[in-house]
Formats: structure tokens, C-alpha cells, sequence
């Protein structure tokens, strides 16, 4: 990569180099015109060190050990009292908000602008081999018994090598970056007996406060699943960190994987454990590590006292700042490895007196692979290489997941499953994760499964009555638009392929949905569509499963883009917003 | 936005609406049969309470989930701080919902041998609604407490 030197003084500013709570301008004078000349790898973890303690922090790898482009969204709408704020933006909201540059790495990893130009520029994020350089070097900074790597979770799955592994390669991509403390959600799909095989083979801790056994009559009803909570000494002082999983496990996901167990956000049992903590235990510092979603936490925060920092997960957000809610600090890493936080804690006197924060980019291009995770990710893709590499064919636009209605790559899937099914409508699921090819790529059946490598891939067929249809999209908009953040459940809208509609997101609950047409025609309430579905529950509300048609998902697009050869997804969503004019409104839900 | 704007505002949508496709108020909107047991929440309260009237308490604890795991077993547990004695305990505890068919979903009467004003059980719920916790002491008072509970097919991942 060439990198010349206003480029560095871009990336220098963009990689907040002067951290949070200040510090000293390292490009003033002589000196720094040295430095500038000589970007690497150190500037990207140049940090303010504060206090004893470091913990650096992880979240929604999606199994990505291998770097990937990532784009994040270019629409991310949400309630009018939501958006614009963090959480709910994206695009040149974000940069407004942070303060990012155009043109800079900041630009690259925090937002969809520029993203196909500047993918050339900067190369691909994230990858086990370029996270472990920047871990070793706090560790060797910090010494390695004063730093933890806390994992937010939906770590194990989303990757060819993960399903076929079920799990296992990640655990061994986590062991060799040396993760101390995880929670989990997708972690769930690989089923109970499966989670317990793995967290046997994690050399660090699961942790959950919010599973508990949901059978009245088992022996352990309504007793923890996992433990709630652990006690880490790091340089003399007692960190206490208690574990939330995905409080919608088990609505969001086929609850055959969680049989028996419930989960929840359980603010009440989260405060009774904070006070054990610092009444019982005499903790100096307690840490939420959490998969509840960055709005979710925010409100979490409104609700219980004495958190000093909450380290979230769940809805993919990069927060190169922290937010504060009430007394606590709340920070979240964005997704797909394409970031480590690093969290640094003064402690004095039994309480935070101070810290620094700084998310760090994975640029992989800055920072030379590590050859002991490059021998790691050979051995576990070995076996399925010559399967994963096959070129299925090549994209002429951008294919992209993200957005809250509509993305390339969600369409691509839905075009595929209604080619193969002749359904009318195809439900495909609104996940934030999977992967983006840049134009022109070829497309890898890897990278078909880096958007569906699920448990549950099946394609259902079977019927559904037109008002049942209206009903479900009022439905799922509801758990995506609510103005309360506890009531929804942090992914994207479902994409429809076959049909259109648009949206009026500020109208009440169940009256959100107007001009609703399927193939081309206006819904006809009484009529029954054909209709295709996977990774929901949609099946289940449906007559008449075509039991003959089930397939992997993945499978059946693969097929397709075989067949194809060339893609062209159009970007125009087939969703008209009524109520906003961008994709990215600012707050007060202006454009 | 004010209240007269946003009326207009929904005028103008399901105007739009009707021209191209029905939303889903339409859909909702069609009458239901009505079974042997039906019963709304404000005959039921009354029925309970005989139109008495009915105090807010810190006393009453009434844990529901946000959102239902499964609409058609919701946790609901009730738990009353008040004393279990002879001439000074709590009398039933009911358990309402506002727009399942039947508004009662169990009533519990207790004695001070129980020992505890508490009671926990499932419900089905037939969609997102409130579910209601009736509480009778033995001098009369009625206690209410009432949570929202989120029934949906469920979404994202």
C-alpha cells in the first residue's frame, strides 16, 4: 500500500491518536515531521496509558478470523426519538458526530462513505493474524498480568470454518489470542451440549447473569445457567465482571438450541449483583460485559447504579467515544474484528479515578501478520479449501449486508431462492452480519456462507394468507422501530424479495406498512402467497410446507450465482421510506 | 407533534392506503367471535372489586417478562410484602390480562396459613398486551399492579 504523507496526516488524525481525555500532539515539531514519515503499526496502537489496569475489548467477530472488507451501513433508521444518536447512525451522521475526516482510515472502518475507493486504499480489516500483534504489544507495554481481552460474544459463528467445525476453530482462534472472559448469543445456535463442549475448550471463563433454568420442574428451576459474574485481580485491584448474554436468545433464534432455559435482560438480579460485588466481594471496579446492544445498554444504564463500565456488544456499533449514562461508561467495538478497544483504568482508592479509552482499526495492511495465527487459520481452512475457494462467479456493484431495509447481498439471496422455489415473496433474515465484495470481485462459496453459515440453514416453502403477511411485516417492524430501546431486538428489518412497500416508521405500532405490493400487484389480503423463508420462524406461522424443497440456503445460492455467472444487483431498495429523506438523519430526525 | 397534525397525519396515510393496499389496522379490524368465557378487563376488575376502589403500591411486586419467550407460557409472579397474621393478611392475589378473550387468567384466595402473599405461574397471552396483578387484603383494600409484556413471532439475529 502506498501511503504518502498527507494520507498519514489523515490517518494520524483519524486514529485519535491523542485518545480521550487528552495528551500530547506526537506530530508538533521536528519530531513528529520524523514520525510522519514513518507510519507503521505504532500509530495505530499509540496510546495515553492511564492507571495499572488495561482491558481490551472484543465484540462480534462473526468468526472472521480471516481479514474481510466490511462496510458498515449507509441507512440506519430508527424511531424519530433514536435517531441520530448512538446506535442509530451511520454515513455522514456519524462523521459529524465523531468528528471524522473524508478520506481517512476513520472514514474506511466507521463508515459506507468513499467504501469502494477506499477499500483499495487501505485493504482489508480485521483477521486473528493482525489483532494478535496489537494485543502482544499492550501486554508487553502493560506487562501481560495487568491486561484483560473481554469478549462480548457472537464470536463462534458466521464463517464456513466455524459450522463445519461447529465452533471449534474460534475457540482455538480465541485461545491463541488469549480471550480471559466472553458472553454469548449466536454462541447458543450450536445447541446447549455443544456451548458446554466449547467453553470446555475455552481456556477463559463464560459468563452469564441474565440464563436461567426455565424448567418448573427441574431441581435448578430458575437457578443460573452459567456464573453470573467473575473476580479478576489485575495490578492489586478486584475487578468484578458480570456477564450478560442476549436477553432474546431465545425469540430470535429456534429455541430447540435453549430448550429450558430463559433469557432476559434481568435488570433487577444485574443490580442485586453489582451490590454483592461491591458490598460482599469489595470490588474496586465493576464491569458489564454484555451482548444486550449499545441502545439497550443505554437504557441499562438508566436502570442500574454503581456499573462503572459497560462493555457491549450485539448491534455492531464502532463508538470511537465513549457514552456516559448517568455514572457509567459505555463502550462497544464494532463488529467482524475490524477493532479492539483498549480500556485503560486508574484506580484509587477502591474506586475509577481515571481511565482512557481508544478503539483501535485492524488494519491489516499497518500491521504485519502474525505467522502462528496465519499457521492457524492454514490448519483449520485445510480440510474445506478446495470447497471454500471455488469461484462461483463474479459481481459487477458492491455486494453489502447492513442497512435497515435493504442491502445487495440480501437481495442476491432472496433473487437466488426465488429462482430456485418460484415463491412469491422471499422473507430473508435482517442480520448485521456477513461480509462485502467490492466490484468486480469474484465471489467464493466462502463467501456465500460469510452471509449464511448457519445451524438452521433451511429454506422453507409452504403458503401464508395475505393478511397474515401484513400482520408479520407490522410485526417485525415493530421489534425494529419501537421508541423503546428494551423493546426491540437490535437487528435490521427482514428483505423482502417479490415485493415493495413503503414505510411510515414514526406511525403507530401496526400501522406502519402502506402500498404493500406483491408481484407487482397491490397484497391481496385474502389471497395465499407462496412464500420462502430462512433463519426465522416464519415457517411456523405458515400451511403447507413443502417438505421437497427444503434446502441450505447456501446451497441454493450458490447454485445460482453458478448459473449466473455475472451479478448485478441493483442498489435501489424496493422499501420507500415515508418519513425520512436520508438514510442517515441527524438527531431530531433530520436530514 | 400535536395531537390535531397527527390525526391528519394518519388521515393522509391510510388515504394513501386505501388507494393502493390496506394496511394492517384493516385487517385487525374484523370482529371476532366472541366465546362462552369472554370477559373485558373492566367487567372483570369490577367484578373483582365490586367497584371499590384501588390503590397503587410499593408493596405489590408484579415480575413479567419485556418480551415474551413464548406467548403461550408467561412467567408472571406475584409477590405481596404484607403480613400473614389472623385478622391481617392478604386475601387473594388475581391475575388479569386487557386483551386476551377472558381478561381473568387465575384467581388465588389465601389464608394466613399460606405464610407468604405469593404466587407465580404461566399465562398465555394472545398478543402484546398488559398483564394485571389484583391483590384483596383481608380488610377490603385492593392493590393493582399492572407491565406491559411483548408477544411477537420474533425478528432479528
Amino acid at each position: 500500500m502506498d501511503i504518502n504523507r498527507r494520507d498519514f496526516l489523515q490517518i494520524a488524525a483519524a486514529l485519535g491518536l491523542l485518545g480521550v481525555t487528552g495528551g500530547t500532539n506526537l506530530f508538533a515539531g521536528e519530531a513528529g515531521k520524523e514520525r510522519i514519515k514513518k507510519l507503521s503499526f505504532n500509530d495505530i496502537v499509540d496510546f495515553e496509558p492511564k492507571g495499572k489496569v488495561t482491558l481490551l475489548h472484543i465484540c462480534d467477530m462473526h468468526a472472521h478470523i480471516k481479514p474481510l472488507y466490511w462496510r458498515e451501513p449507509s441507512t440506519l433508521i430508527s424511531a424519530k426519538n433514536l435517531v441520530g444518536t448512538p446506535g442509530f447512525i451511520c454515513g455522514d451522521s456519524f462523521e459529524s458526530y465523531y468528528g471524522v475526516e473524508s478520506g481517512t482510515v476513520d472514514q474506511y472502518f466507521d463508515t459506507h462513505n468513499n467504501f469502494p475507493a477506499l477499500a483499495k486504499k487501505f485493504g482489508k480489516m480485521g483477521g486473528i493474524s493482525h489483532m494478535k500483534p496489537i494485543i502482544d504489544h499492550i501486554k508487553k507495554e502493560r506487562g501481560k498480568e495487568n491486561v484483560l481481552l473481554l469478549d462480548s460474544g457472537d464470536t463462534w459463528q458466521g464463517t464456513a470454518v466455524a459450522l463445519k467445525t461447529k465452533g471449534e476453530a474460534i475457540v482455538d482462534a480465541q485461545n491463541y489470542l488469549g480471550v480471559d472472559v466472553m458472553v454469548g448469543h449466536w454462541e447458543f445456535t450450536y445447541g446447549k451440549e455443544r456451548v458446554f463442549e466449547l467453553i470446555e475448550k475455552l481456556n477463559g471463563e463464560f459468563i452469564s447473569q441474565n440464563v436461567i433454568d426455565n424448567d418448573p420442574f427441574s431441581d435448578e428451576f430458575e437457578e443460573l445457567i452459567f456464573p453470573p459474574y467473575t473476580i479478576k485481580e489485575v495490578a492489586g485491584a478486584k475487578i468484578g465482571i458480570i456477564g450478560q448474554s442476549f436477553p432474546f436468545t431465545s425469540t430470535a433464534n429456534p429455541k430447540k438450541f435453549t430448550e429450558g432455559w430463559s433469557f432476559a435482560l434481568r435488570h433487577e438480579s444485574l443490580q442485586e449483583f453489582v451490590n454483592e460485588l461491591r458490598n460482599e466481594k469489595k470490588v474496586d471496579a465493576i464491569v458489564v460485559l454484555s451482548h444486550d446492544g449499545f441502545s439497550v445498554d443505554q437504557e441499562l444504564a438508566k436502570k442500574v447504579k454503581g456499573v462503572d463500565f459497560i462493555l457491549s456488544g450485539h448491534t455492531h456499533d464502532p463508538s470511537p467515544k465513549p457514552i456516559i449514562v448517568n455514572d457509567t461508561v459505555i463502550l462497544i467495538a464494532g463488529s467482524h474484528g475490524k477493532y479492539i478497544g483498549r480500556l485503560d483504568i486508574d484506580i484509587k482508592d477502591k474506586k475509577v479515578a481515571g481511565y482512557n479509552f481508544k478503539l483501535m482499526p485492524v488494519a491489516s495492511n499497518l500491521i504485519p501478520a502474525d505467522k502462528t495465527g496465519d499457521a492457524l487459520i492454514a490448519k483449520w481452512y485445510k480440510p474445506f479449501d478446495k470447497e471454500l475457494n471455488e469461484v462461483l462467479g463474479t459481481t459487477k456493484g458492491l455486494l453489502y449486508k447492513r442497512d435497515t431495509f435493504y442491502s445487495t447481498f440480501d437481495a442476491l439471496i432472496g433473487e437466488a431462492i426465488q429462482d430456485e422455489m418460484k415463491s412469491d415473496i422471499v422473507f430473508t433474515p435482517g442480520y448485521r452480519w456477513g461480509t462485502t465484495l467490492i466490484p468486480g470481485d469474484d465471489i467464493l462459496k466462502d463467501n456465500v456462507y460469510e452471509m449464511t453459515a448457519i445451524t438452521y440453514p433451511e429454506v422453507y416453502t409452504f403458503e401464508l394468507k395475505g393478511d397474515l403477511i401484513a400482520k408479520l411485516m407490522e410485526d417485525i417492524a415493530d421489534n425494529v422501530f419501537n421508541e423503546n430501546p428494551l423493546l426491540q431486538q437490535g437487528g435490521d428489518m427482514s428483505r423482502l424479495t417479490g415485493a415493495s412497500y413503503s414505510i411510515k416508521v414514526a406511525a403507530p405500532s401496526g400501522k406502519r406498512i402502506s402500498d404493500f405490493m406483491i408481484g407487482g400487484k397491490p397484497i391481496d389480503l385474502k389471497k395465499t402467497y407462496l412464500v420462502s423463508s430462512w433463519g426465522g420462524n416464519l415457517q411456523n406461522a405458515g400451511e403447507n410446507l413443502d417438505e421437497k424443497k427444503i434446502r441450505a440456503v447456501y446451497e441454493v445460492v450458490s447454485d445460482y450465482i453458478r448459473k449466473q455467472k455475472t451479478i448485478d444487483i441493483s442498489m435501489k431498495s424496493n422499501v420507500q421510506v415515508l418519513d425520512f429523506d436520508c438514510g442517515c438523519p441527524i438527531k431530531g430526525a433530520k436530514c | 407533534m400535536k395531537r390535531r397534525n397527527f390525526m391528519q397525519g394518519l388521515l393522509l396515510s391510510s388515504a394513501v392506503a386505501i388507494t393502493t393496499s390496506p394496511t394492517l389496522l384493516s385487517a385487525e379490524e374484523k370482529p371476532k367471535k366472541a366465546g362462552p368465557n369472554d370477559m373485558d378487563y373492566k367487567t372483570a376488575e369490577a367484578a373483582i372489586t365490586g367497584g371499590k376502589e384501588i390503590k397503587e403500591s410499593d408493596t405489590l411486586k408484579l415480575t413479567v417478562p419485556e418480551i415474551a419467550e413464548n406467548g403461550a407460557v408467561v412467567p408472571v409472579k406475584v409477590e405481596v410484602d404484607h403480613p400473614m397474621e389472623e385478622n391481617n393478611f392478604v386475601k387473594a392475589i388475581h391475575v388479569l390480562n386487557t386483551k386476551n378473550g377472558n381478561a381473568r387468567s387465575a384467581d388465588i384466595m389465601l389464608t394466613p396459613l399460606n405464610g407468604k402473599g405469593y404466587f407465580a405461574t404461566r399465562i398465555k397471552l394472545g398478543g402484546t398486551q398488559d398483564v394485571v396483578a389484583l391483590v384483596e387484603l383481608s380488610d377490603g383494600t385492593f392493590l393493582k399492579a399492572a407491565k406491559s409484556v411483548k408477544v411477537t413471532i420474533g425478528g432479528c439475529g
